[in-house]
């Protein structure tokens, strides 16, 4: 079977950025002869890609913040709403376990992994929340790709979208209340080392799957744990 | 220095064995983001792109996590015959004695080259390296999609990432898709050599496997059900473990 590969090196040599470019086929042979380009014409790809022009019939616009050290340079709505890493889902569901959820701050909540750097950039938080709950629209709709370079894909037909427009009535915050992944709720032998203060081998995970039993047993082990890193650093 | 590759690795979907088009050129796939940075100049890699092998897992022992976790190396074959997502990791954070550290993750749709998400991870400094932090939490992600993602038929994830001072033969990912305890799809691609203290980007291909609307109602219905787990080989010995889950119903 044929095929090619492109490969792109990057040298940097006395503080200059020289791009090696080749291209060949599965087997390794070269196809073209190398191109090399000099600093000036480098295109540095791992710079974040520039915002594309908006206008009212484009998309939402890109949803940016920073989650746990990660910074989100890019997120459309159309198709991602939400990222999230494990510590924040535990710190979330720490804060689960001290405050009881109001009706309402749901939704809120939904999107604090990417909001909160956003009202700490300014107050685009409010207007993102805004968009998303305008976005949520959309979602009723699932099989109408949005436009890209002015075409429309074509919808593929479904049996299914009665179905979907019942999430609009469907249980809020569902997916906020989640349960935690069992990989962060239990250690295992090959990490023991790490986690054994954490006592997680006694605790029976598999007792009950319940949310709130889970989250209550997670509230224990994280005030156990910020006992004992409290006492390391006396 | 560093160097980039696209390429598009071997996927199988357990109904049946999908070669990529003949037509298209080869390219690697990656995985999730992941924690860490670095700094300093880094070399470039004479990358030796390798066809990722036609193996399936038809025939395959199959393997379960128990057992793994009593093996002292778990081997691409081993978790190749992993039946459903695991439910620890199966190699510690200390394990990952290459520091190979992901710094920057994208994903887009190859058909209208839309760019989905784009996450960076800043280099964190000394302060920030011992953080109160359990140690699995950097290696979870959570996702949530909305339905139209589950549309989409190819997406191509770029991964950046930076290796320590040891070079590395032989980086290979095997990341497998778990719909319950179903298996929806395993990806496995092949980076090849990495120069030590190197910065390496790769793109890979996802070819999303054939979904009937049944379950894909149910994969939205059932947000986090769909989990994944991300295995990362060097020399054939597991070093990293990432997982995460996906939600489709758009966050409601």
């Amino acid at each position: 079977m044929g095929g090619l590969i492109k490969v792109e090196h990057r040298i940097i040599r006395n503080k200059q950025v020289i791009s090696v470019k080749m291209e060949m086929d599965i087997s390794g042979v070269s196809r073209t002869r190398v191109s090399i380009c000099p600093a000036a014409e480098i295109k540095n790809t791992l710079k974040p890609e520039a915002e594309r022009p908006r206008c009212a019939s484009t998309p939402c616009s890109p949803i940016r913040g920073t989650v746990a050290g990660y910074q989100i340079l890019h997120m459309d709505s159309n198709y991602l709403v939400g990222f999230t890493t494990g510590e924040e889902l535990l710190k979330l569901a720490h804060q689960w376990s001290e405050v009881p959820p109001e009706k309402g701050s749901v939704s809120e909540a939904v999107t604090s992994p990417t909001k909160s750097s956003a009202l700490q950039a300014g107050d685009l938080g409010v207007h993102r929340s805004a968009r998303l709950f305008k976005g949520k629209s959309r979602y009723f709709q699932p099989y109408d790709i949005p436009a890209a370079n002015g075409r429309r894909r074509r919808r593929m037909p479904s049996s299914s979208d009665t179905f979907l427009r019942s999430l609009a009535h469907g249980e809020p915050g569902r997916s906020l209340r989640a349960p935690l992944p069992l990989c962060l709720l239990k250690g295992t032998g090959a990490q023991s080392k790490s986690l054994d203060y954490l006592n997680l081998d006694r605790i029976s995970i598999k007792e009950s799957s319940d949310t709130e039993v889970l989250q209550v047993q997670l509230q224990h082990l994280t005030l156990r744990g910020e006992r004992v890193f409290t006492r390391n650093k006396t | 220095m560093s160097y980039s590759c696209t390429s598009r690795g071997n996927s199988q979907d357990p109904s049946s064995a999908k070669e990529p088009a003949a037509d298209n050129p080869a390219r690697d796939a990656g995985g999730d983001a992941d924690s860490g940075g670095r700094d300093g100049p880094r070399r470039t890699a004479a990358m030796r792109v390798k066809k990722g092998c036609n193996s399936t897992d038809v025939g395959v022992p199959m393997t379960t996590e128990e057992d793994l976790l009593a093996s002292a190396v778990v081997s691409p074959e081993d978790v190749l015959g992993l039946q459903r997502i695991t439910q620890d990791y199966l190699c510690s954070p200390d394990e990952n004695i290459y520091k190979i550290d992901f710094t920057r993750f994208k994903i887009r749709d190859i058909e209208t080259s839309t760019v989905l998400f784009e996450i960076t991870k800043p280099p964190t400094d000394k302060s920030g390296e011992k953080r109160d932090i359990d140690p699995n939490a950097g290696r979870f992600v959570r996702y949530q999609f909305t339905p139209a993602f589950l549309r989409l038929r190819q997406v191509g994830a770029t991964v950046e990432f930076t290796v320590g001072d040891l070079p590395i033969e032989n980086f290979r990912m095997i990341e497998r898709h778990y719909f319950r305890e179903k298996l929806l799809k395993s990806f496995d691609f092949e980076f090849g050599f990495c120069m030590p203290s190197s910065k390496n980007t790769c793109e890979h291909i996802y070819e999303f496997p054939p979904l009937s609307e049944d379950v894909i109602r149910e994969m939205i219905l059932h947000p986090y059900e769909t989990q994944s787990d991300s295995f990362y080989f060097v020399d054939n010995k597991l070093v990293m473990h990432n997982k995460a889950d996906y939600s489709y119903n758009g966050g409601t």
